[in-house]
């Protein structure tokens, strides 16, 4: 399996506004293998969400377009395919869960019907099959009484069902890759542990690879094998999860492992949660330097990463930073502080 | 090897080291995108940006102040006498002495016009304050009371829904027997108010259960307070809207019922009642016709776009298509 | 679902009653009865006589539930002013056409308007939705005695030779066209701007954008996902517009000289002819009362999350 699967070259997705441009994916490259995970970190408005639908074409294309970038999807470029060829992709090879449930089904029809359209519009089966098909999906994402849920409607259910409703689809005309945005951000904390148990459990049956964007470390932790940490559009730090927790080398990742709240040590019991101060800059007007710079400590050294904006480079083998003081060349405490 | 602090694995960094891990302050202010300060403004001031900044919204303004200009201060100084008859300039088409041509009467339309806005504006403002304020009060009270209260007042308002709005109004006229400002004014409201005191009620309804009402409560605010400063200026943008949405309706009834002789009648001049005149020559001068209706035409789109705009202007989350 | 029909059928009864009441109360205000007020001087004997014979000197709660137990047998009594005629028999004569002009100028609105809207939402803040939108603002803003007398001039007058189309009457079907368009324009023209709005505010929604993520074919997430929720608001509006076009389309009426309820409406009022008045009244609540019963209903078939609530 030496190539990836899906490989994305300097993605850059603009939004074109009355205010100006949005430069809301600038320069994004990522890449999962068959059968892995990918975690896609960062704060609200870092883009994550953007390059996912980027990835599917499903951007909204008046005001956004895509401006630059590759994204190979077994050897296929998707941002050269017709929205006809794209429809083809879309929910067969690729298939997407989004983050609120509620809103991303459509209430007025039943559970059935979104079901069985997806079926129907990638396989030939017919209407009964694609029922039938359809209750063992319920059954597989551990909904109880399935054939009774199908004449449902969306309300009906708890949040945490209408999610595992969404995966099922997803997974219905069996993907290669899922793309899950934020799948557990909408749900009450004990579903999460479930839910996110459920989408690793089906991605090792199935084969598939996997792309989870979320904001929560947390997650990370708990299902991926790659972590991409996206900061105001660009990716800053890319490693195995075991490397990146381990040693963290860009100080924006630094500062978000560090401003979790943690239980073990008492020590880390007392005292404040380190928050970063400031705010990631304006996407329409990105500063000309490293991005990262205003809220960093460890900024402004002669070599000037304020003004000449730093690459990406690997640093060790499979550890991307894109950032001039990584924790491993921090030879020296900075000035000031005591060491 | 550096001795960073993660060198220990996540979470286990001592204190001491943390906290020495210095960020750059900000400077006095508090710090937005590109660091410039923050400037504060009023829900009315942003209403206002956005507003102006919607082109069609600004031109309907503006066209609209200019009608009302016209209507107002044109009979002032119109040199022509819009009662006077004088049959040699009967039916005239527009022209420079007479930009909107004469009627069958001579008289010249373009200072009746202005008189007929008037009327026709002054009723379709009148109307819809009367609207208003029975809606509002009605649906204020149902909202605000709730519970039984609530209930009642909404049944009785559904069964209000079946009064068919112009057979009323014509009954209502009968009983006056006739049409002038106050009677259509009057005739034009009593079935109409029944949107109002929905969508007020519904409006009460939500903000009465806002959080913010809530917290407003929790740090010991009582209702008049609560009222004055958060519900009041929150259906105030609800109740502006409003206007310029009742408007056209009432401009369109006054229009009819004066067309078919039971609202203004001539020899006053309304744009309805000029409508009729010129119904009866739109054979050979069928500008006696168009003029008034484009009058109305013009009217009812100001008050369409103003609405659009202010809707969009007064609530932030209506999203740019 | 059987119960909420069942729920707003009983509902007719008291607004019904309301109605007529209200009617009832109001033409009592207005001076004098037919007979005071009629163009032929009657001596003052025979008014009482004749006053006494329709019942007009009791008091007005006798009269009231005298006329409620009429009208629940369907006798609406006779004309006060016409002699030998009833109020049924005007009723059947004049108002299938006000009905049917009803019906097809909302069948017109709803048939041009829907697509019109539907278009300008799917090519929004391009030329087909600047064109679309400007017909519509057009249509709904001009008042439709201007449209119909414009359609008189150019299709009657104008161009008469060409087009072979009546202007008054209502006997054949060409005879139709011109008041359907007249009255349904300013209708269809709202339905338009409205779908528009609805179409527009549906398509942000993230079901949309999960239809599409399942890669279903751009047709079907347009009129099955789109549309559908789409409608909601247009069906909402429909009900009171209904109403409004079979209760307001005397001017158009006139115009076009259609024997239609709407004139014998206001010779009546004048006249004081109260049975007829009542009658008439009566009849065109009902109408707006089932449409909007029509309405609630269809809403709650096309939004599920509706049924359950009330």
């Amino acid at each position: 399996m030496s190539e990836p699967l899906l490989e994305v070259r300097d993605l850059r997705t603009h939004f074109f506004t009355r205010e100006g441009v949005v430069r809301a994916v600038d320069g994004v490259s990522l890449s999962v293998d068959r059968g892995r995970t990918l975690g896609l970190v960062g704060e609200s408005g870092c883009g994550k969400s953007v390059t996912a639908l980027s990835i599917l074409g499903l951007i909204p294309k008046p005001p956004a377009r895509i401006v630059g970038g590759e994204v190979l999807f077994r050897g296929r470029d998707l941002t050269t395919l017709s929205e006809r060829e794209l429809e083809d992709v879309r929910g067969k090879q690729i298939a997407m869960v989004f983050q609120d449930p509620m809103t991303s089904l459509n209430p007025t029809l039943t559970i059935e019907t979104q079901l069985v359209e997806t079926i129907r519009r990638h396989t030939d089966a017919s209407r009964r099959e694609a029922s039938r098909r359809a209750v063992e999906l319920l059954d597989e994402v551990g909904i109880p009484k399935p054939e009774a849920r199908l004449g449902d409607y969306p309300h009906r259910l708890s949040g945490g069902m209408r999610q595992r409703v969404m995966i099922a689809i997803a997974l219905s005309c069996e993907p290669d890759l899922l793309i899950a945005d934020e799948p557990t951000t909408a749900l009450d904390v004990t579903v999460q542990a479930q839910v996110l148990d459920l989408l690793d459990r089906l991605r090792r049956e199935h084969d598939m690879a996997m792309i989870v964007i979320t904001h929560d470390m947390g997650v990370i932790a708990e299902v991926a094998d790659e972590v991409a940490v996206m900061y105001a559009g660009q990716i800053v730090e890319q490693a195995s999860a075991a490397a990146l927790f381990a040693r963290p080398e860009h100080p924006y990742t630094e500062a978000l492992l560090g401003a979790l709240p943690q239980l073990e040590d008492h020590a880390s019991r007392v005292g404040r949660l380190t928050a970063i101060p400031g705010r990631p800059p304006s996407l329409v007007e990105p500063p000309a330097g490293c991005r990262f710079a205003a809220r960093c400590p460890y900024a402004g050294e002669p070599d000037g990463c304020a003004e000449h904006p730093p690459e990406l480079r690997e640093l060790r083998r499979g550890h991307f930073v894109r950032s001039e003081h990584p924790a491993s060349e921090r030879a020296r405490p900075r000035e000031g502080v005591s060491a | 090897m550096s001795s960073t602090p993660q060198e220990h694995g996540v979470g286990l960094a001592p204190l001491r080291q943390r906290k020495e891990r210095r960020y750059p302050t900000p400077p006095d202010g508090v710090q937005t995108d590109a660091g410039a300060p923050i400037r504060a403004s009023s829900l009315w001031r942003d209403a206002w940006y956005r507003y102006v900044r919607n082109r069609a919204a600004v031109i309907a303004g503006v066209a609209f102040l200019l009608l009302l200009a016209y209507c107002l201060i044109w009979p002032l100084v119109s040199p022509y006498d819009p009662y006077a008859v004088d049959f040699s300039q009967a039916s005239e088409s527009p022209s420079l002495a007479h930009p909107f041509g004469t009627d069958q009467f001579g008289r010249d339309l373009f200072t009746r016009t202005a008189l007929g806005g008037r009327v026709s504006i002054g009723i379709g403002f009148a109307a819809t304050f009367v609207i208003l304020s029975i809606g509002v009060t009605y649906g204020a009270i149902a909202g605000f009371l709730g519970g039984f209260v609530d209930n009642g007042l909404m049944r009785v308002l559904d069964a209000l829904y079946g009064l068919p709005y112009l057979p009323f109004a014509i009954i209502v006229l009968a009983i006056f027997g006739g049409g002038n400002f106050w009677t259509m004014v009057v005739a034009l409201s009593i079935a109409s108010w029944f949107t109002t005191a929905r969508i007020v009620r519904g409006q009460v309804i939500t903000l009465k259960e806002n959080d913010y009402v809530r917290a407003a409560h929790a740090v010991g605010a009582r209702w008049p307070r609560v009222l004055l400063r958060h519900l009041l200026p929150n259906t105030l943008g609800v109740l502006v809207i409003a206007v310029f949405l009742e408007l056209p309706g009432v401009i369109l009834g006054e229009a009819f019922l004066s067309f078919i002789g039971l609202g203004i009648s001539p020899p006053d001049a309304s744009w309805g009642s000029m409508a009729q005149d010129g119904y009866r020559a739109y054979r050979t001068a069928p500008h006696i016709i168009i003029v008034p209706s484009i009058a109305i035409a013009y009217l009812i789109l100001c008050a369409n776009f103003i609405a659009d705009g202010l809707r969009d202007a007064l609530d932030p989350r209506t999203r740019e298509t | 679902m059987t119960r909420l029909i069942i729920r707003r059928v009983l509902w007719t009864v008291p607004v019904i009653l309301l109605v007529i009441l209200m009617t009832f109360l109001l033409m009592r205000q207005i001076e004098g009865n037919p007979f005071r007020h009629s163009e032929r001087a009657i001596p003052a004997s025979i008014q009482r006589n004749l006053e006494a014979k329709y019942g007009l000197d009791d008091p007005w709660y006798v009269q009231y539930v005298r006329y409620v137990r009429d009208v629940a047998t369907f006798d609406l009594g006779p004309s006060l002013v016409l002699r030998n005629r009833d109020v049924n028999d005007i009723v059947r004569e004049h108002f299938p056409p006000s009905l049917e002009l009803g019906a097809l100028a909302m069948l017109f609105a709803l048939v041009f308007g829907i697509p019109l809207g539907l278009l300008a939402a799917l090519r929004a803040n391009k030329w087909p939705d600047y064109s679309a939108m400007v017909v519509a603002n057009v249509g709904f803003a001009v008042p439709s005695f201007l449209v119909a007398t414009l359609l008189i001039y150019f299709f009657a007058v104008r161009w008469g030779d060409i087009f072979d189309v009546p202007t008054s009457g209502w006997d054949t079907w060409q005879s139709k066209i011109l008041p359907t368009i007249a009255l349904g324009l300013g209708p269809m023209a709202y339905f338009a701007r409205l779908t528009r709005g609805s179409v527009l505010e549906t398509l942000q929604q993230d079901y949309i954008r999960t239809a599409r993520a399942k890669g279903l074919r751009r047709r079907r997430v347009v009129v099955v996902h789109t549309l559908r929720n789409s409608l909601i608001p247009v069906v909402t509006a429909a009900g009171p517009i209904l109403g409004f076009l079979i209760t307001g389309s005397f001017v158009i009426e006139q115009i076009f000289a259609i024997p239609g309820i709407g004139r014998y409406y206001v010779t009546a009022v004048t006249a004081r002819d109260y049975s007829v008045v009542m009658g008439l009244t009566v009849l065109l609540a009902m109408i707006v009362i089932v449409a909007n019963m029509v309405v609630d209903i269809l809403y709650g078939i096309l939004d599920p999350r509706t049924r359950e609530a009330r």
